[in-house]
């Protein structure tokens, strides 16, 4: 059976495989040893944070908003997955995209902020400008120390931790935070409910 | 380069969308969205930094978890704040906000 079908598709892919070998060998000294589906998965992974990032940033419309913020976790995830972490991988779904989201999602509805919202409106200029920079500036300041300092540090494969040693660690080594993070819990949630049952109606005097 | 160094640009880089985010967003909401990002990435570069070095894998696990919690209990407050700021403001652009009574 005739394998090759058209002579330019086959041209096209050589080309594409010569060049990405060519990108492999000019780029290969200064990279990690890694299989190559592990670049691919977190070529994957980076672009899901990367789109998921900017459409919760720029999106006028907030749910919109929320939907890149959702990508972004599943990115996120992606990453603990690929350091060998799956029980957080776990967790960041069932917490972030499980119960933070939803609970955006109610502050959208319950603002009627949806569509035509006070978001929908582009912000002024200023604050767009400061903006840019505060996107740049991160990375302009901490881009660089990660890439000069970071090659420097005695780097490891990731392994798997037993699930087992992370409950055994709660209750042995870590037992202060793990009290003092469902205390924290607890005084939100009946701060939360104290505050939106209590209420504080518009007060004598406002004008509205 | 280590993959250390591609999983703390991740990071950064999450931290830089949501520093972004936070200040050309108008109402509390969309602040509200840009913080899980940046403690996202906060997160991410905890579990980086102890899984691919000499540190303790469970410390970095664990901080990561209570990190996750603490974005849990920090969106129900930010959430209750959200509903206060409407019933009396009638809307919630950070820039109307601007008595404490």
């Amino acid at each position: 059976m005739e394998q090759h079908v058209n002579p330019i598709i086959d041209a096209v892919l050589g080309y594409i495989a010569g060049f990405i070998q060519y990108l492999a060998g000019l780029l290969g000294p200064y990279l990690p040893e890694a299989h190559w589906a592990a670049y691919l998965a977190f070529a994957l992974y980076v672009t899901a944070i990367i789109l998921g990032g900017l459409l919760a940033i720029l999106a006028r419309n907030l749910v919109r908003a929320m939907m890149g913020l959702v990508l972004t976790f599943l990115g996120v995830a992606g990453m603990y997955l690929l350091l060998a972490s799956p029980f957080l991988a776990f967790m960041q779904l069932l917490i972030y995209v499980g119960a933070i989201c939803v609970l955006v999602f109610f502050a959208i509805m319950l603002t009627h902020n949806s569509s035509e919202g006070e978001e929908s409106k582009l912000p002024p200029l200023s604050a767009l400008g400061y903006g840019l920079l505060s996107l740049i500036a991160p990375l302009a300041v901490a881009g660089p120390l990660i890439i000069l300092h970071g090659s420097k540090l005695k780097s490891k494969v990731p392994v798997d931790t037993p699930t087992g040693d992370l409950g055994k660690g709660l209750l042995t080594e870590y037992v202060l935070p793990f009290e003092l993070i469902s205390i924290v819990l607890l005084v939100a949630m009946a701060g939360a409910v104290f505050l939106a049952f209590r209420g504080f109606a518009p007060l004598k005097g406002d004008k509205e | 380069m280590t993959a250390l160094t591609f999983f703390l640009l991740a990071s950064l880089l999450l931290l830089a969308f949501g520093l972004a985010g936070l200040i050309t967003r108008r109402t509390l909401v969309g602040m509200l969205i840009s913080v899980e990002l940046m403690l996202n990435g906060a997160g991410l570069s905890i579990v980086a930094a102890c899984k691919s070095t000499e540190a303790s894998d469970s410390l970095g696990q664990l901080a990561t978890l209570f990190v996750m919690g603490l974005a849990a209990a920090e969106a129900t407050l930010v959430l209750a704040m959200i509903l206060v700021v409407q019933r009396r403001f009638g809307k919630v652009l950070s820039s109307e906000i601007t008595t404490l009574r």
